[in-house]
Order: structure tokens, then C-alpha cells, then sequence
């Protein structure tokens, strides 16, 4: 508890000192402009992170593929609204066939590797990841889309800058979720078994956990927060297959602040990597290398926590 | 979804070529009805293909212009073997189909080349082999600046600054914020004369580089809006622009600002991607006449794709820009002497003296001529983004520039000017 308080103390104190530093002598203004802005990303990379930590706590699986996942789901959603279909119908649509996919690979691929190392668990979810956007690619060739929500209608202002309801919904999401997970994992029979899998599967398997039944669950959970962040993505950043598929890294970024597990820290360092990187766009120097910004932040945090203890993919 | 309905149009396609081919009227090459026969003459070309994007569309239609010249009489009665290569992006592939192209199957010359990464690795090949590449989708400074590259396409910096003399004169634009992309020899390269041309007129511009690897756009149009410009030109890849307008939608600044862009987003997806907020708002360059011009070349490139490119290749700039570097090509070789049609040399000493050539397609003549930078297509015309529709709004105009000074005077010395 105590260290994972100064870990978030640790991202805060990054967050601010390099705000600082790059808005100084800027005015107040066009400072918060850029904080708001990054704050309306970082959300989208929170959620992302989210959704990898829900299912690693619960399989011990880093799953490479929710950004794919969710470009496919996002691409399905936008062909039916091409078709006419009612756009409440598409988006149950394509969230549906985001929780298929990582239902299939839940039960097809993941019991297979199941007592493989977790890179190899990685490494796979990686090829699935590769192979569901050249099926993405292949369906929809390279071409001018937009995905857009009705809630991009609406909008308010924060510090001048007009924040749409989509974006609140972001943030608001990954806040709830992040509720709802750890409320669902620490206080519900089903998160309880999806801990002690996560922990050992061995010893879970032997004291009759039903293991299939509980990743099923993981797996089906995943696929949801990954159809409704592609949602979100192909909304707010780009309807590009490509684009959203690697959207996944700097998430990869925000969850290994929270260690794989504290899903408040993926959170903030979500929130916080957006901010950093928005504000570099303020230096002339460091605006070039903004992309650069989640891996510096991650290493960081991961030379914070590590102190030569947690390895994180020999966990088991 | 065109790759869901492939398999249907390859069927329909194959079928119905058959007869639109011979019934097509398409006026290519020498234009006498007969098959050619004999040695091929063969003629290289490479496109990118991979994702993030497809620019096989100016290699398509060079390939779809040469069969028709092989149905009618082609070079000298001989064929023309088209055999164009995929560099996937890649600068390690691209260098890999040059060297076959050019020392393995010792192509005679390069035509329809649209990829920048290809351009960028292959320039000093060619100046080295003693080849030119008369290519159409130039992007990058190394493809204009080069001795052996000659596109029909105008690229960023043309059409950016095309852009920026519209919004000066029409828009009463005084400064202008260029949002171009972070990519060597692009961005900085083509807002960089955007910049020039605006401060040789006493007006002010600045530009902001988005990386194409960060996702948020947000913080590039804050930055445009920080830096005091009365105008933004966006000068970025459609998938970007679109995005970029989308933010600036977001923000509701359309009549803050005025907006025009260079050529990436004179595509026909894209009003309707950009949706009625953008009607009336948006002024595009277009480096080539529009896709329906009804000059008699641009409907004659309709035709040719009809008749010989597949169903589903697209009608676009990239397209009319392959067609027109074929066509060039042709009519160069049919007027060497037919015994010289394969001898490398001799066809690069053709193409550098191509002078003058004309067509609807394109504002300004073509040329080439020996020189260490070729960039022949320097005018070009104003569409409207309207009511999901392009209007043109301005007809052929010549830019000018710092940058445009020395090509001006090579003009001069070739007797254009």
C-alpha cells in the first residue's frame, strides 16, 4: 500500500516538475490549454492499459492484440453504419465481435500456452494481434474514413478549450471501470477465483477453481473493454486500422506504471503520459520526440518500482 | 469492402474486358489498331504498398496506358513489358527492386514510380546507372532535387504553396500556420517554402511538424492557434488532415481561421468524410486537372482505365499523374529512331529532351531537360470543398516563390519562358 502510494506520488511529482519546466513562462492559459488536451488522450491510453491489466490480474496474459481487436471491432461498426443500419445496433455489433474474438482466443489459443512463460503468452497474443489486422486490412483497403459518435455534438468548455461529450465519456469511463474492476475483483466470488489463477494456477486448479469458466469470463471481459476503447478510438483519434491497432503501446506504457496490477496508478500514469507528452509540444526541442514520452515515462516509473525486485514476466 | 466485392468484379471484369477493350475508343501511342509484336522493350516502375498506405494507383494506370499501347502498335510495332515492384515501404526492399529492375532485367527507364521511400534511396541509383525515373507521385525533396527524377505530380511544396497564394489573394490571409508532417524532407522542406514565399511578400508564417506516431492532433492545431495565424494550410496526408480537421471541428474554430491544404485531401472520399460543417470552408490545391475535367486527354485517361485497368484501381490524382508519365514516355520513345528504343542510354537522352510536351491534364507544360532539379508541374488550380462535393474555384495559376527561381530560369533556357 505504502509503496504503491509513492508510486503515485513518484507520477505526480514526474507530471508536475515537467509541466513546470516546459510551461515556464508560458502563460497560465495556453498552459492549461495543453493540459486539458493531454488529459483527453491520456484518458484513451488509461483505457487501453485498463483493458490489459483486467485480463493479465486475471490469466497472467499480456494481451498484445486489444488494439487490433478493437480496430477490427471499430472497422465492423462503421461498415454497418455504411449499410444503414441504426447506430445503436452497430456499436452493440461491433463490441460484440471484440468479445468474440478474444473469446476465441480465450478458449481456442490461450489454454494451449497456459503453462508457457508469460513472454511466450505475450509473444502469441502479439501474432493474433498481427494476424487480426491483416484480416482488417485485407477486408478494408487503405481509405478515407470517419467513425463519429453523436455525443461529438455536444460539448463543453474547460479552460477554453471545447471538451465534447465523447471525451468526458472517455475519462468518466475509465474511471468507472476501474471502479467497477477492482469492486468485481476484490468483492465477487468470480474475481476472487480470477486472482488465485492469476497468482497460481496450479495451486487454483487443485482446490477446484473452475479455471476455463473464470478465463472465459476474463477473456470475455477484455474483448468488451476492447470494443468500446476501439469505439473510442476510431472516434477521437483516426478510423485507421494501423493507427488504433498500435495505440496499444503507450497503453502498454500506462499499465506497466501501475506494475501489471494497480489499476488506480494505470489511471493517473495513463493521464499523466498524455499531459507530458501534450506539454512537450510546448518546447521546441522536445516536441519532435513526443512519441517518445510513454516509454521515457514507463522506464522511469519501472527504475522507481523495480529496485531489484518485481520481474514481471517471471511472475509465476 | 472493395476487397469483399474482388472476387465478383474479377469475374465481371475479366468477362466484360474482353469486349470493352477492343470497343474502347482510348487514343494511346502510335493509335493504329495493331498488336504489337517482337522483342519487348522493358519498363520498370515501383510503388508502396503496405499499411499505413497504397499509392499503386499511378503504377496501375501506367500499366493500364501500356496495354493499350500494346494493342496499338506500341513503340515501333514492339511491346512494352511494364514489370513494376513493391517496396512495401521499406527502403531495404526498395533498394532491392531497383537493383533488379535496373541491373537484373536492365530496364530501359523507370515511369509511374509512387513511392517516396523509393525516391528518397534510389535517386543517386539512377544518377548512377545513367536511368531516368519519370515518376508520378513525387513526395519527398529528393525526388525533385535530383538529376534523374522527373514527376508529373507536383508534390507537397508546389501544392502547399499553390495553397498559400490562394489564401493570400482570395482568403486575405497575412498569416499563415503550415501543419505539415514530421518527416525528413517533407515537412520542413515543403512549409519551410511556404514560409519563404509568405516572408518574400512581407507577410508572416510559421509551421508546426505533427509526428505521425502520436495520435493526438489536438496539441498540433494548439499550437497552430498559438502562433498567431490568421490561416491554416494544412499540408498533411488525408488520414491526418482529416483528423486534424476533425480536432479543429471540435473546437469549433472553422470561421476563426481561414483553411486551405495541398493536394492529399483533393480526394473524392473526402468531403463527404469531412461532412457539412467543412461546406464552404476548405480550399484545396489540385495539382492536375479535376478527376471529371472534360478536356479531351483527361477523358481519354478515363477511358484507358476503363478499358484496361481493373474495375476497382483508383480514378484519382496519382492515376491521371501514372497515365500522364506513360504517355510522355510513349510518345518520346516512338520518336527515337526504332533501333535505339533499348539502349538505355540512348532513351534517357530522349527523356532529358522532352520539351514542351502539353496536355488538359496538367496547368503548365512538360519538360525536362538536364538539370540537377526537375519539378515541371508548377501550377495548378483551387477546388471548394461544397455541399460533399469539389467545385473549382480557381482555374490554372502559376505559383512563384523563392524556390521556384531557379526552375524559372532553366524555363527561360529551355525557350518556355
Amino acid at each position: 500500500m505504502v509503496k504503491r502510494t509513492l508510486t503515485l506520488l513518484m507520477l505526480a511529482a514526474l507530471l508536475l516538475g515537467v509541466c513546470s519546466f516546459l510551461g515556464w513562462g508560458k502563460p497560465p492559459k495556453v498552459v492549461g490549454l495543453f493540459v486539458v488536451s493531454g488529459m483527453a488522450v491520456g484518458s484513451l491510453y488509461a483505457l487501453g492499459g485498463i483493458g490489459l491489466v483486467v485480463l493479465y490480474r486475471a490469466t497472467g496474459v499480456l494481451n498484445l492484440s486489444n488494439g487490433a481487436i478493437g480496430a477490427l471491432g471499430v472497422m465492423v461498426a462503421w461498415q454497418l453504419q455504411q449499410w444503414q443500419i441504426p447506430e445503436t445496433a452497430t456499436w452493440i455489433i461491433g463490441i460484440a465481435v471484440t468479445t468474440l474474438m478474444a473469446l476465441t482466443y480465450g478458449r481456442l489459443i490461450a489454454p494451449g500456452l497456459a503453462w508457457r512463460d508469460p513472454v511466450v503468452k505475450a509473444v502469441a497474443t502479439l501474432g493474433f494481434a498481427l494476424i487480426v489486422l491483416g484480416i482488417t486490412a485485407f477486408a478494408w483497403e487503405d481509405d478515407i474514413r470517419k467513425f463519429s459518435l453523436p455525443s461529438d455534438k455536444i460539448a463543453y468548455t474547460l479552460l477554453e478549450l471545447r471538451i465534447t461529450l465523447t471525451r468526458v465519456i472517455v475519462v468518466l469511463s475509465a474511471l468507472v471501470i476501474v471502479i467497477a474492476v477492482w469492486f468485481y475483483l476484490s468483492k465477487t466470488r468470480t474475481g476472487l477465483n480470477m486472482r488465485a489463477l492469476a497468482d497460481n494456477r496450479d495451486i487454483s486448479a487443485l482446490i477446484g477453481i473452475p479455471i476455463v469458466k473464470t478465463e472465459t469470463i476474463a477473456w470475455g471481459i477484455s474483448g468488451l473493454i476492447a470494443g468500446f476503447t476501439g469505439l473510442m478510438f476510431g472516434d477521437l483519434v483516426r478510423l485507421e486500422p494501423f493507427v488504433i491497432t498500435f495505440m496499444v503501446i503507450p497503453a502498454i506504457s500506462a499499465a506497466i506504471c501501475g506494475q501489471l496490477r494497480n489499476l488506480g496508478a494505470v489511471l493517473i500514469a495513463g493521464l499523466c503520459i498524455g499531459i507530458i507528452e501534450s506539454m512537450m509540444t510546448l518546447s521546441p526541442v522536445l516536441k519532435s520526440v513526443r512519441p517518445m514520452a510513454p516509454f521515457v515515462i514507463a522506464i522511469l516509473v519501472l527504475m522507481w518500482v523495480q529496485r531489484g525486485r518485481t520481474n514481471y514476466f517471471a511472475g509465476n | 469492402m472493395k476487397k469483399m466485392t474482388l472476387i465478383s468484379l474479377i469475374a465481371f471484369g475479366s468477362l466484360s474486358m474482353i469486349g470493352t477493350a477492343s470497343a474502347s475508343d482510348a487514343v494511346c501511342g502510335l493509335d493504329n489498331g495493331l498488336l504489337a509484336t517482337g522483342e519487348s522493350i522493358k519498363v520498370g516502375g515501383i510503388y508502396g504498398n503496405a499499411a499505413p498506405g497504397d499509392f499503386s494507383a499511378a503504377t496501375d494506370a501506367a500499366g493500364a496506358y501500356f496495354k493499350c499501347v500494346n494493342e496499338n502498335g506500341g513503340i515501333h510495332g514492339r511491346p512494352i513489358e511494364y514489370m513494376v515492384e513493391n517496396d512495401q515501404w521499406n527502403p531495404e526492399l526498395a533498394a532491392q527492386a531497383a537493383a533488379k529492375l535496373v541491373d537484373d532485367e536492365a530496364v530501359v527507364a523507370m515511369v509511374g514510380n509512387s513511392s517516396f521511400v523509393e525516391m528518397s534511396v534510389n535517386a543517386p541509383m539512377y544518377a548512377e546507372n545513367g536511368i531516368m525515373a519519370m515518376a508520378s507521385g513525387c513526395a519527398v525533396s529528393e525526388c525533385f532535387e535530383s538529376s534523374n527524377i522527373v514527376s508529373t505530380n507536383q508534390g507537397p511544396l508546389s501544392s502547399s504553396v499553390g495553397a498559400a497564394i490562394y489564401a493570400i489573394e482570395e482568403l486575405g490571409a497575412t498569416n499563415i500556420s503550415c501543419i505539415g508532417m514530421a518527416i525528413p524532407s517533407v515537412g520542413n522542406w515543403s512549409c519551410g517554402a511556404v514560409q519563404s514565399y509568405m516572408e518574400s511578400k512581407g507577410l508572416n508564417a510559421s509551421f508546426v511538424l505533427l509526428n505521425p506516431a502520436a495520435p493526438d492532433v489536438n496539441s498540433a492545431l494548439l499550437e497552430a492557434m498559438a502562433s498567431g495565424a490568421d490561416s491554416m494550410l494544412v499540408n498533411l496526408p488525408a488520414g491526418l488532415g482529416i483528423a486534424f480537421l476533425n480536432a479543429a471541428e471540435e473546437q469549433g474554430i472553422a470561421d476563426a481561421y481561414s483553411w486551405t491544404s495541398s493536394t492529399p485531401l483533393y480526394d473524392a472520399s473526402v468531403p463527404k468524410a469531412l461532412g457539412s460543417y467543412w461546406s464552404g470552408k476548405l480550399f484545396i490545391s489540385a495539382e492536375l486537372t479535376t478527376i471529371d475535367g472534360a478536356g479531351p486527354d483527361n477523358q481519354n485517361w478515363l477511358k484507358v482505365m476503363d478499358a484496361y485497368a481493373n474495375a476497382d484501381d483508383p480514378r484519382d490524382t496519382f492515376a491521371q499523374s501514372g497515365y500522364l508519365s506513360a504517355k510522355y514516355f510513349v510518345k518520346t520513345m516512338n520518336q527515337m529512331a526504332p533501333e535505339k528504343v533499348n539502349d538505355r542510354a540512348a532513351v534517357t537522352e530522349a527523356i532529358q529532351g522532352i520539351n514542351g510536351y502539353t496536355s488538359d491534364l496538367m496547368c503548365g507544360p512538360y519538360y525536362v531537360g538536364k538539370a540537377d532539379r526537375h519539378m515541371p508541374n508548377h501550377a495548378g488550380m483551387i477546388v471548394e470543398v461544397r455541399d460533399e462535393a469539389f467545385h473549382v474555384v480557381r482555374d490554372c495559376f502559376e505559383y512563384d516563390g523563392p524556390y521556384f527561381q531557379p526552375i524559372l530560369e532553366a524555363e527561360k533556357a529551355l525557350g518556355l519562358r
